[in-house]
């Protein structure tokens, strides 16, 4: 990663999170939105084909749909027909239970779309004490469907300390299927932040995870995990947040921030109702100070350059403090199992 | 036969940027930060082009410093070489 031009700006995100909406038809225990109702006023089809126009000339080459179930929008296709018209390539997470096998034909008529369906456990009370009953059979339906089609396709687990022992039999399980794993940092935003002391991974699973990850070139983690994998892994270039400077997000309601893991007002760099994309981009106070943050306590540290002090949106919900480092970066895992051994 | 062209893999984009190109591959996904300038549009990427093909008013040094660019492009999969017709 080229860090001296991501710094110096770039002219719009490389890629964009957007949550269509807060509608969905599960309630899992680690939703970083708290998703289950819809937002009050959320972007209509015409605002939100007006900002896929916008993407399309500010640049951005990829957008990713979160949510909530993006499903849940019946114009959903409308507005990924109009990404793949103006040729941005998107990718889909979806829990899987809308997806059927006309969805996957009408789907498949591009190849500009990918599918990331959650699964968060290889065995099925794993998956379904976190997601609720009938999910794992409805995600491996949605699996099975999405593998037979040119989609490419991933299971996405967020990683637990429920999970972490079923990662390697999810790559079998992924294998299996024909399709790719991809895990996700677990984080604590909305309901996550609610169920974090449940759920999160400990310091020595953590550990064991970037063990295992570092053997395993082609399992994807996005950027959830540069701040947690043992040595830069090589081509993927994952080595610093990219909020505000590779990435950010939209919400359901037009409002732009630096990662789906800040939807906080306080990081709310402003709205799509009130301006357009590329004024926010280039303007915004708090992107411009995302960009310009240093995290300095962790320059000394010998895998600073690997992560550069980590993810600034877990350092804030725990700690509230996004200059102080990832509470949880490999470093700080080494450390917390060493003192807790010597304690012992 | 038909000469050798080149074109953008149907997996990367590219754009301008302040520093020259920024070219995305959606399989790594990847980036890659090309210094170029001014030296060569985006939009050259837009169609195929033969292996030789420069924009305009270039000198024999940029021309050369362009092979090995996109050499070097197609070496790391973000060009393709086909048939040009």
């Amino acid at each position: 990663m080229s860090n001296r031009f991501v710094e110096a700006g770039l002219r719009a995100p490389v890629n964009l999170t957007w949550e269509v909406t807060l509608a969905c038809n599960l309630r899992c225990e680690h939703c970083l939105s708290s998703s289950g109702e819809p937002a009050e006023g959320e972007l209509s089809t015409a605002e939100a084909l007006s900002l896929v126009d916008q993407m399309h000339k500010v640049g951005v080459f990829q957008i990713n749909f979160g949510g909530g179930e993006p499903f849940m929008r019946t114009d959903f296709e409308e507005i990924l027909d109009a990404c793949h018209a103006r040729g941005i390539m998107t990718c889909i997470s979806t829990n899987g239970t809308l997806i059927d096998a006309g969805l996957v034909e009408r789907l498949s008529r591009t190849r500009l779309v990918a599918i990331q369906v959650s699964l968060d456990g290889a065995e099925k009370a794993t998956c379904e004490a976190i997601r609720g009953a009938g999910t794992y059979d409805d995600a491996l339906r949605a699996l099975r469907l999405l593998a037979a089609s040119p989609i490419p396709t991933s299971i996405n687990t967020v990683l637990t300390a429920q999970n972490t022992t079923e990662v390697p039999a999810l790559y079998d399980l992924a294998e299996r299927l024909g399709v790719t794993l991809r895990v996700s940092r677990f984080r604590p935003s909305g309901r996550g932040s609610d169920n974090w002391e449940a759920l999160r991974p400990s310091p020595q699973q953590l550990l064991d995870f970037s063990n295992w990850l570092e053997s395993r070139g082609d399992v994807r983690t996005g950027d959830s995990f540069f701040s947690l994998t043992a040595q830069e892994r090589q081509g993927l270039g994952l080595n610093l947040c990219g909020a505000a400077k590779l990435t950010c997000c939209v919400g359901p309601t037009g409002n732009v921030y630096p990662c789906a893991f800040m939807q906080l007002d306080q990081f709310k760099a402003g709205s799509l109702r009130e301006r357009d994309f590329q004024a926010i981009w280039d303007d915004s106070e708090i992107f411009a100070s995302l960009r310009g943050l240093r995290i300095h306590s962790c320059e000394d540290c010998r895998r600073f350059d690997q992560c550069h002090g980590g993810c600034p949106a877990v350092a804030y919900h725990l700690k509230n403090d996004i200059e102080g480092g990832d509470p949880e970066c490999l470093e700080r895992c080494v450390t917390s199992i060493a003192e807790k051994a010597a304690a012992a | 036969m038909a000469a050798a062209g080149i074109k953008l893999h149907p997996a990367c984009r590219v754009r301008q940027e302040g520093f020259g190109l920024l070219f995305y591959d959606s399989r790594g996904p990847r980036l890659l930060f090309a210094e170029t300038g001014s030296l060569l549009p985006a939009d050259f990427f837009g169609t195929v082009r033969r292996k030789d093909e420069f924009p305009e008013g270039l000198s024999e040094r940029q021309k050369n410093t362009l092979r090995s660019f996109l050499a070097q492009l197609i070496e790391k999969g973000f060009l393709r070489e086909q048939p040009i017709c």
